[in-house]
Formats: C-alpha cells, sequence, structure tokens
C-alpha cells in the first residue's frame, strides 16, 4: 500500500492560522510576565513551537495507518507510564504528574497518552467497519478511555482525566452511537455523577467546580481567580485597556498559562477577544473539513478525535475564564505558555497533516 | 446498509459536531458581549477599586501674617511615624523600643498596634528628634510619612487671635477657624497603583493647591507689647482674666488683641478650655462707668445738656419709682464734665431721665452695643442690650450707669473709638485682607467696613474735651502720658455673684478705655481686668495699664508729641531711641518694651527657632515694615496718616529687594522670587509623593511625567528659578 506524499498536500492555511493564534500567544506570554519572576518566558515558549513544528513534520512523515497498526503496543506503554508515575512520580503541589527524566527533564505522560488514545479510538471503531455498534463494543470502547482516564484522576489531576472523554464521546458519536445507547450513557452518567460528587472528589475540588457560578460569594478564597478572571475581560471593554491592569498588576493568576485568554482579553479588548475566538472556530472548522476529505474511516476518526481534544481545551478553557466553567486547569491550546501543552498540540496538528496528505490515493 | 450510506451518515455526523462547536463558540461571544460591552462599566470600578488606593496630598496650609509681613503661623513638614504591624515580627519588643523613644505607655502602643495590624500611627506631628531617632533604629514595618505641622514662630502671641489646627489640619479657634477653608487649600490627592501582592506603583492625579494666606491688622509689636502689659498687670492684681484691645479709631482696625490666660497654640494638646477663650469678643460683662460715656454723649448730642450745665447730685442719693440708689461718693453741684470725671451716679441717672427711654435707647444701638461688631473672630457675642420694652421702671437709672446692660470688650473700644473718630462708628477688623498662596503682596490694600455717624463732630469734641477732664482732674489720673495728651473713662462694676444673684462686694470688672493723643487720636485702648485682687477701681487698676501701652505704642508708631515732655525725660527719651535701635539688630521683641523692663530677665515668649532672616537683615525697627505694609484705602481726611505704621516714613531705608525667605527644615513659605529667585532641589531618586512634598516645600509646581522613580527633571538642581515655577519630572522605573 504504497502512496504518494508531498508537502504540496500539506495544509499550509491550517499551519498559517495556528502560526497566528501561537504568534498572539507569545506576544501575550512576554506582556504577562514582563517584570514578574517569569520574564522571558515567551522566549521558551518560541523554542517550543519551533520544536512543536519540526514534530509535527516528521509525525506527518509517517503513514497514519503504519501506527494504527501499533496502537495496542503503544496504548500498553501509555498505561504503563502512567503506573511508574503513579508509582514513582514527583510529588508536586500534592500531586503526582511527573516524572524525573534523566538530564533534568520532566516528563508529563498524562499529555501524550491523550495523543495514544485519539489513535486508539480511531483504530477501535475504524476496525468495527460498519456494523451497528453493540453493546459489547460500546462497553470496550468506554473502557479504552476509562483505564487511563481513572489513573489520571488517581495522580490526582482533574482537568487532564476530563480532556480524555471527548476522545470517547467523538468516537461513539462517529462510530455510530444509537440513541438508545446514548440515552444509557446519560443515564448512567445521571446516576454516577452524585457518587462521584460525594465519594470521588475531594472538598476543594467540589468547591472549585462550584464556585464559579457565583464568584463573589468567596471573592478572596475559592471564587478569587475567577472573580479576577471577569474583573480582568469586564474591564478590557471594547478597545482593551492599557494602564493599571489585573494582568501587569498580579491580580490576574497564572496569566501566561490557564489565563491567558484573560489576559489578552483585558489587553485587547472585546475586538481582540473575538478575533482570537474567530481564529479558533475557522481553525476547528478547517480540521473538521479536513477530516471529511479523509481517505478512510479511520482517518475520519483520527481527525476528529483531534478535534474533540482541541475544542474541548479551547471551549472549556474560554468558558472556564468567562465565568461558564469551572476551574479546571486546562491550558488554552496554541496560547498558554508551557512545553508539553505546545508540543501535544503540535503532534495532534502532525497527525491531521498526515491523513490530509494521503486524502487522494484510495 | 452501503458504505455510501454509512460515509454519509459520517459526514452528516461530523456536520453535527461543528453545529454543536459553532453554538459553544456563539455562547462564549454572546457572554463576551455581556461581559466586555455591558458589564464594562462595573467590572472597570472593580478593577480600579482593587488597583488603586487613593491617597490625600495635604495641602501647604497659609500663612498668617501680621501687618507688617511677619509669620505669625506657618506651616512645616515633619515626619509622622508610623508602623504596619504586621511586617513586624517582634512587636512587643518593637513598641517597647518605639515606646521608650516617644515616651509613650509601651503596652498602650502594644494594644494598639496589635489590634490594627495593617496602619497605625506611632508619633504623628511630633519632634524632629523623635522620628530621626526612630529612623536610626531602622525597624522593619516602620514608616515615615510627611506631615504638615503648623508653627507659631512667636509661641504665645497673638494665640487667642490666631487660633491653632487639630491634628488633621483643621483650624479650631480664632482665625485659624475662621479661615479655615482659605487657609487650608484644597487637598491633592495621589492615586496609588497597588499590585496584587500590595506593592506600590505611583502616579498622579491632581496636585494640592496650596491654601491662601490671611494678613491680620495686627502688629506684632504692638500685641507683644499689650501682652507683655497685660503680664504686667496680672502679676500685680492677681485678677482672674485680663483683655486689653488696641484699635485704630479711624480705620476700626485692631492693632493688638491680648488676653490671660493665654496659651501656646504650638502645644495644643495641653491647651486648657479657659485659656482659649476670646475674651475681647465672647465676655458679656456689665461695663460700669464707662457706659456713661453713652448717656452723656446722647444727652448733649440731642442738646438736652451743656458740659457746664450744673446738676445737682444730690448728696450721693436718687429715688427712682421708688427705688434709692446710693452714689459711691457723696456730690453737691456738679457741672456734666465733672459728673464724668468724678463719674457720679446720680449726676448721670438725672442726665438719662431728661433724655428718656427710647431716646436712650437709640443711643446704645447706634454706638454698637447688643449686636456683633461682625469682627473675624468667632465666637463674638452680642452682649445684653434690652429692648425698652423690657426695661423695668429702674433700668434706666440703671443702665446710665452701665448695669442692667452686658458689653463686650470690643464693644467696648468701638464706643471710645466713636469718639475719638469725631463721632463716627468704625466697625472693628482684625483681618485685612487675604492673599494669593504663595506670593508676595508688596501691599495688601485694607478696607474699612461699615461706618455710621452717631454724634456730630461738635458733640464728640466735647466729648474728647470732657474725657480728657477725667485723665486730668478726675478718677483717671494714672493714665497721663508723658509727651501725649490722652483722654479716657474709667469704670468699676461690681460683678453679679452667680451665688446669690446680688451684686457681689468683692469681684469687680475694673476698665479703662481710651485714646491718645487728643487731637487726630492715633490709637483706642481699652482695658479690662477681670476681679482684681487688692485694690479694684478702674482708675487704680486698668488706668496704669492704660497708660503703660499707649505710651509704648505711640512712641513706636512714631506718633509726635503733642505735649511737651519734662526735661529730664527728654534725655532718657533719646537714650532709649539709641537702645531701641541697639536692640532691633537682635532681640526685636524687646522694641516695644519700656527701657527699664528691657534689660531685666522678664520672661519673654520663647523664640522658636524659626528663622527670622529678613528682621536680622533690616537694619532698624522701622525697615522691616514696609515689607507688608497695610495701607487703609480711605483715610478720614480728618485725620494724618496715622503715623509710620501705614505709611514708611520716607526716613527709614526702603526694604532691601526682595529676599527668598527660606524657612528652616523643610519649611515652605517662600515669600518672594524677585531677585535671587528658588533654589531649585534635586528631584533624582524620588518617588512621586516625596516630590510632590520637595515641590511643595520649594513652592515650585511640579510637572510629573511617567511612573516610578525620579529620574530626570528640568531646570537642573542648584538653579535659580522665580516661586512658582514648573519644574519637570521624569519618572520611569
Amino acid at each position: 500500500m504504497s502512496r504518494y506524499v508531498s508537502f504540496r498536500d500539506f495544509d499550509w492555511l491550517l499551519l498559517m492560522f495556528v502560526l497566528l493564534i501561537c504568534g498572539l500567544g507569545v506576544m501575550e506570554i512576554r506582556s504577562a510576565t514582563e517584570h514578574t519572576k517569569f520574564a522571558g518566558a515567551h522566549i521558551k515558549q518560541v523554542y517550543w513551537i519551533g520544536g512543536g513544528i519540526a514534530g509535527m513534520f516528521l509525525l506527518s512523515l509517517v503513514n497514519y495507518q503504519l501506527l494504527l497498526d501499533r496502537v495496542q503496543w503503544m496504548y500498553i506503554i501509555a498505561v504503563g507510564s502512567l503506573t511508574t508515575v503513579l508509582v514513582f512520580g514527583q510529588k508536586y503541589l500534592g500531586a503526582r504528574r511527573w516524572v524525573k527524566m534523566p538530564g533534568g527533564l520532566h516528563f508529563q505522560p498524562s499529555e501524550w497518552v491523550k495523543l495514544i488514545l485519539i489513535l486508539a479510538v480511531a483504530k477501535y471503531f475504524a476496525d468495527l467497519q460498519n456494523r451497528e455498534l453493540t453493546w459489547p463494543d460500546f462497553f470496550k470502547a468506554g473502557a479504552i478511555v476509562a483505564v487511563p482516564m481513572l489513573m489520571v484522576l488517581a495522580q490526582p489531576d482533574l482537568g487532564t482525566a476530563l480532556t480524555y472523554l471527548p476522545i470517547a464521546l467523538m468516537g461513539l458519536f462517529l462510530g455510530g452511537v444509537r440513541l438508545k445507547q446514548a440515552l444509557a450513557v446519560v443515564l448512567m452518567a445521571g446516576l454516577m455523577m452524585p457518587i462521584a460528587w460525594f465519594k470521588v472528589l475531594k472538598p476543594y475540588q467540589r468547591e472549585r467546580l462550584t464556585s464559579f457560578m457565583n464568584p463573589d460569594a468567596d471573592s478572596q478564597g475559592s471564587g478569587y481567580q475567577v472573580n479576577q478572571s471577569l474583573i480582568a475581560v469586564g474591564s478590557g471593554g471594547i478597545w482593551g485597556s492599557t494602564e493599571g491592569s489585573q494582568t501587569h498588576l498580579s491580580f490576574l493568576p497564572v496569566p501566561q498559562t490557564d489565563f491567558i485568554f484573560a489576559a489578552f482579553a483585558e489587553e485587547h479588548g472585546f475586538v481582540g477577544a473575538l478575533g482570537l475566538m474567530l481564529l479558533y472556530f475557522v481553525l476547528l472548522m478547517r480540521l473538521t473539513q479536513n477530516a471529511q476529505t479523509a481517505p478512510d474511516r479511520a482517518g475520519v476518526m483520527v481527525v476528529m478525535g483531534v478535534v474533540a481534544v482541541l475544542s474541548f481545551h479551547i471551549l472549556v478553557n474560554v468558558g472556564m475564564v468567562v465565568g461558564f466553567m469551572p476551574v479546571t486547569g486546562i491550558p488554552l491550546p496554541l496560547m498558554s505558555y508551557g512545553g508539553s501543552s505546545v508540543l501535544f498540540m503540535f503532534l495532534a496538528l502532525g497527525m491531521v497533516m498526515n491523513v490530509r496528505m494521503r486524502r487522494f490515493v484510495n | 446498509m452501503t458504505p455510501n450510506q454509512s460515509r454519509n451518515s459520517k459526514t452528516s455526523r461530523v456536520s453535527y459536531v461543528a453545529v454543536i462547536l459553532l453554538l459553544w463558540c456563539a455562547a462564549i461571544c454572546a457572554r463576551l458581549v455581556y461581559l466586555q460591552i455591558f458589564s464594562y462599566g462595573t467590572f472597570a470600578l472593580k478593577a480600579r477599586h482593587q488597583q488603586q488606593r487613593t491617597e490625600a496630598v495635604s495641602a501647604q496650609r497659609g500663612v498668617i501674617y501680621d501687618r507688617a509681613g511677619h509669620e505669625l503661623a506657618m506651616s512645616v513638614s515633619v515626619d509622622s511615624v508610623f508602623a504596619i504591624p504586621s511586617e513586624i515580627h517582634d512587636l512587643p519588643v518593637t513598641t517597647a523600643l518605639l515606646a521608650r523613644i516617644t515616651k509613650a505607655d509601651p503596652r498602650e502602643l502594644f494594644s494598639r498596634c496589635n489590634a490594627s495590624p495593617n496602619f497605625c500611627w506611632i508619633a504623628r506631628k511630633g519632634d524632629a528628634g523623635i522620628a530621626d531617632r526612630v529612623r536610626a533604629l531602622h525597624l522593619r514595618g516602620v514608616y515615615f510619612q510627611k506631615e504638615p505641622k503648623r508653627f507659631y514662630p512667636k509661641g504665645e502671641l497673638g494665640a487667642q487671635v490666631l487660633g491653632y489646627v487639630g491634628m488633621d489640619d483643621a483650624g479650631l479657634g480664632g482665625i485659624e477657624h475662621q479661615y479655615d477653608e482659605k487657609l487650608h487649600g484644597v487637598d491633592g490627592r495621589v492615586i496609588v497603583s497597588v499590585d496584587a501582592r500590595r506593592r506600590w506603583f505611583g502616579s498622579v492625579e491632581k496636585q494640592p493647591s496650596p491654601g491662601e494666606n490671611v494678613v491680620l491688622t495686627i502688629d506684632e509689636k504692638v500685641q507683644y507689647i499689650a501682652e507683655h502689659e497685660l503680664d504686667a498687670a496680672m502679676r500685680e492684681t492677681h485678677a482672674e482674666t485680663g483683655t486689653i484691645v488696641v484699635e485704630n479709631p479711624h480705620t476700626g482696625e485692631i492693632l493688638a488683641l491680648a488676653n490671660r490666660p493665654t496659651f501656646n497654640p504650638n502645644l495644643s494638646r495641653e491647651v486648657a478650655p479657659q485659656s482659649l477663650k476670646n475674651h475681647a469678643v465672647s465676655d458679656v460683662y456689665e461695663p460700669g462707668s464707662t457706659f456713661k460715656l453713652v448717656t452723656i454723649a446722647a444727652a448733649l448730642e440731642e442738646k438736652l445738656t451743656r458740659p457746664d450745665e450744673v446738676f445737682d447730685c444730690q448728696m450721693g442719693s436718687i429715688v427712682i419709682n421708688g427705688m434709692r440708689i446710693r452714689d459711691h461718693k457723696a456730690y453737691g453741684l456738679l457741672p456734666v464734665t465733672k459728673i464724668l470725671a468724678n463719674s457720679s451716679d446720680v449726676g448721670a441717672i438725672k442726665i438719662a431721665l431728661r433724655l428718656g427711654e427710647d431716646r436712650f435707647y437709640k443711643y446704645i444701638r447706634a454706638f454698637g452695643f447688643g449686636q456683633p461688631t461682625g469682627i473675624e473672630l468667632p465666637g463674638e457675642t452680642r452682649g445684653l442690650a434690652k429692648p425698652v420694652s423690657r426695661w423695668s421702671k429702674v433700668s434706666i437709672g440703671a443702665i446710665a450707669m452701665g448695669q442692667e446692660i452686658g458689653i463686650t470688650p470690643i464693644q467696648l473700644a468701638g464706643l471710645v473709638s466713636t469718639i475719638a473718630n469725631d463721632g463716627v462708628w468704625v466697625a472693628p477688623r482684625i483681618v485685612a485682607a487675604t492673599t494669593e498662596p504663595q506670593t508676595t503682596p508688596r501691599t495688601v490694600v485694607f478696607h474699612p467696613a461699615a461706618e455710621r455717624r452717631v454724634l456730630s463732630t461738635m458733640t464728640a469734641a466735647e466729648v474728647k474735651q470732657m474725657m480728657q477732664d477725667v485723665v486730668l482732674e478726675g478718677t483717671g489720673r494714672k493714665a497721663i502720658l508723658e509727651g501725649y495728651s490722652s483722654a479716657g473713662k474709667t469704670g468699676t462694676a461690681q460683678k453679679v455673684d452667680p451665688a446669690t444673684r446680688a451684686y457681689s462686694r468683692t469681684k469687680y470688672v475694673a476698665s479703662f478705655a481710651g485714646f491718645a493723643p487728643i487731637n487726630n487720636p492715633a490709637i483706642t485702648v481699652a482695658v479690662i481686668l477681670d476681679s482684681p485682687a487688692g485694690l479694684h477701681q478702674g482708675g487704680q487698676v486698668s488706668a496704669p495699664v492704660f497708660q503703660r501701652v499707649s505710651q509704648q505704642v505711640l512712641e513706636y508708631l512714631h506718633v509726635a508729641h503733642d505735649v511737651d515732655l519734662p526735661q529730664n525725660r527728654q534725655v532718657l527719651m533719646t537714650r532709649r531711641e539709641t537702645k531701641q535701635d541697639d536692640l532691633a539688630e537682635n532681640s526685636p521683641d524687646h522694641l516695644g518694651a519700656s527701657l527699664e523692663v528691657a534689660e531685666d530677665a522678664s520672661p519673654t515668649p520663647v523664640a522658636a527657632p524659626v528663622n527670622l532672616a529678613h528682621q536680622t537683615a533690616g537694619a532698624t525697627m522701622g525697615s522691616d515694615l514696609p515689607g507688608l505694609g497695610v495701607t487703609p484705602a480711605s483715610l478720614r481726611q480728618s485725620t494724618a496718616a496715622p503715623g509710620p505704621i501705614l505709611q514708611p516714613s520716607s526716613s527709614l531705608p526702603s526694604p532691601p529687594t526682595h529676599a527668598a525667605l527660606a524657612s528652616d527644615g523643610g519649611a515652605t513659605v517662600v515669600l518672594d522670587a524677585g531677585g535671587g529667585g528658588i533654589l531649585v532641589p534635586s528631584f533624582i531618586g524620588k518617588s512621586l509623593r516625596q516630590a510632590i512634598e520637595t515641590a511643595e516645600g520649594s513652592g515650585l509646581d511640579l510637572e510629573a511625567a511617567g511612573n516610578g522613580l525620579a529620574q530626570g527633571q528640568q531646570p537642573p538642581p542648584g538653579s535659580h528659578v522665580p516661586a512658582g515655577s514648573k519644574v519637570m519630572v521624569h519618572f520611569g522605573r
């Protein structure tokens, strides 16, 4: 099964949008970290982006079919690394998320697991061909995602664990889930919810999940971040505010990572925030279009898996900033400062490119 | 299901996903519209609220000058010490250290600091020494802030007139209270940006605009003479309270207004309430015999009698409406002149009866009794002058000799001044003008206030003559001056004992009110001593005070002698002149004091360490007078200019070229900048707040640009510029 592959088929337009967003991100990181101990973070971010682009090109060259054929091994490695983290991981801020690697690097496997999950779910549903989704299929698909998800939840890293969920949901939806099954999922989730709420979640997590609904109730405590974020966004006005800002006076928590959208919205106002949302939307639509032109069912599933993770990140992060969603520590893709996040996004895009470049040969 | 169908169903499911994403994005955008457009105001306000602290910058309080431009009250910047207890690690030890320096109770200080972890004053507006000693300790969490402190260079001089200023820069009493709004100016604001860790970044909003200056009609030297002599009189007579008013009878300018007991406004926290009282305007007392001036002047004006008409004083006893009134001495037949000179009660009553109630009351009001004079001092009372309808059958008799009526010392001075001023009553004034802040008025114009004719010139002249007779032949012989003619009237009023509601046999108010010289009087002096021990008659107790004050004031004012001096005194006077020249060089406060007193160690007001450079610069006493001369806008035609006080005689050296009056320390009063100008200080490295204070202290106008610490300035430090010049200071981080 040899195919003619050319970078002429590479989605340059998509890359342009991606780099535009990354550029805005770098600018905002620079502005937000100026005069803080994180000063210079934007330079590091540029290096990560450079590395990400390289990784993206490399990944696009390896035929995704080959990757899909070996996905079960990758899956085993993923679960293994998560186990390693749980056993040997570095405890940082009360959670084990990182493994110390030789050379002083810290490795956070939960990011890469996402990538492998996308492939694993794609492979699973692609192999089902077009037959109707049976209950065993349904549960097997659920289990593929649920195992690593529970392991991440045990770290505990609620935010990252939640990002695995859209992969499963997207797979089920495109894999042909029937209405009956969907209803069953919803019903089960409804039943599980109170148990999870009171048994699994710790009080501080519960507080974090509810405080966004009424941030003023405890504006110096649990509602502090949401409150400061809303003030930052709101005081940006239409054209943005320049003097005396939430970002520069350190009222906004972590403005270079989770709350970078708030910092951006404050500095560039409604016009800037709307423009940024538009860029993200165009990006998602472009990805969706790539999915529709994918050569096979597995390709559609891979691309849409990426769409699922990316859109979940964007919408949950921005939703958090504007007070729609609880504060979960999910970064804004392509903009937030952080190596793992940037590299994951570019590798995910690499897989999309991978699929796209092989769309014509069938 | 064919592959094609399934393909279609897959792509349609992908489209569903796209639609869901679109809706989600739309929801977020709608939320952005709500947050950034509709709620912008609320959030911007919240942001400002938490990011900015507004700090008031006290405006420079205006200076109170005497008529010659001497500062009587001024503001200096001093360091106040405060703590932020939450930053202090070992609070008990720190507060114990601070308490030792500030001489506070360590336990009280500790509990105060413990109770307010964010801010706690340690020492406000204390001595410079306290702040320096605290600074030397380099304590963590202890900070300094410049605050204006009111400073009275002359100490107790004119304390009740000036009043004092409370901790929060509010005028409490006297001119400080009456002109508080003008003196205070408008506080500026500094809006400070605060970050989440409460670190500060400065940025200015509004600079303070300094308060106006107030120029009083008071003459520092005359005031000193009056207070010095009042002190002496208080020592001699052991009176409970005492008041001296010195007034220019033609213009109503109050030259001196002295009260005892007194206080030091620099130590306003230790002031006893009773010493704050300005008796001259807020005391109501029964005048006694001085009020006979009203009775007799009214009768003369109404042509009901003549100075030489003889009344039968009925050997000291008269019955009116069934009530017998006894005179202090039994007189037989007396002309009106002698009735006043000997202060016969019976004579005065007979004259009043001829006058009748209504006409008498008309003159009482015309002379200003029963109504406030409108002098620019707080707490003035109008006195008690009942309308005729509330008079009893014997009231006319009582009032004729100064009972059943309540007057203030300032009203008494007004009565005598009216006679001295040829029958025209002029409202007394103590404020000459207010002037723009931080400028040097060369001359301020004084506008005499309301005036009205009460007596004809003829009548006034007759009463003057009769008052001279009081001094020459009557009860006021101790008021005879050397080299000057004088006139006056004594008063000795029994006080009403509040316990028995009857006239006391031991408590008197001894008063003397007069003017000098007879022709074209330069000053009116009223002396009131309340409850002197031992001798208690106005002629014995108060007239000598009048004599001593008038003698010195007239000579100080260079009023020409109108009576020949005795030969031996002439020699003495020349010696005194030379003596004054010597004194002017180094101790101006002794200028007005008599020769005898000047040398002994009489308690002079403790000269506070203010730099009175301009005084030593002036070669003679007179030379610093023109510095800020007060010129009456309309001198009455009948009067020559009242001596050198208003128009410096040409023989005096003209004032030296404008000299910038640099006051000591971080002070404040920059009077002039014509010649040398102001030395521009260095702003480099200062915070905005410090820069504003520095600029304010130097009399410069700061124009700030940027945030952070001062990095450059134009003009450069060390250059000279006119007062009020702009200094551009560039701030940066």
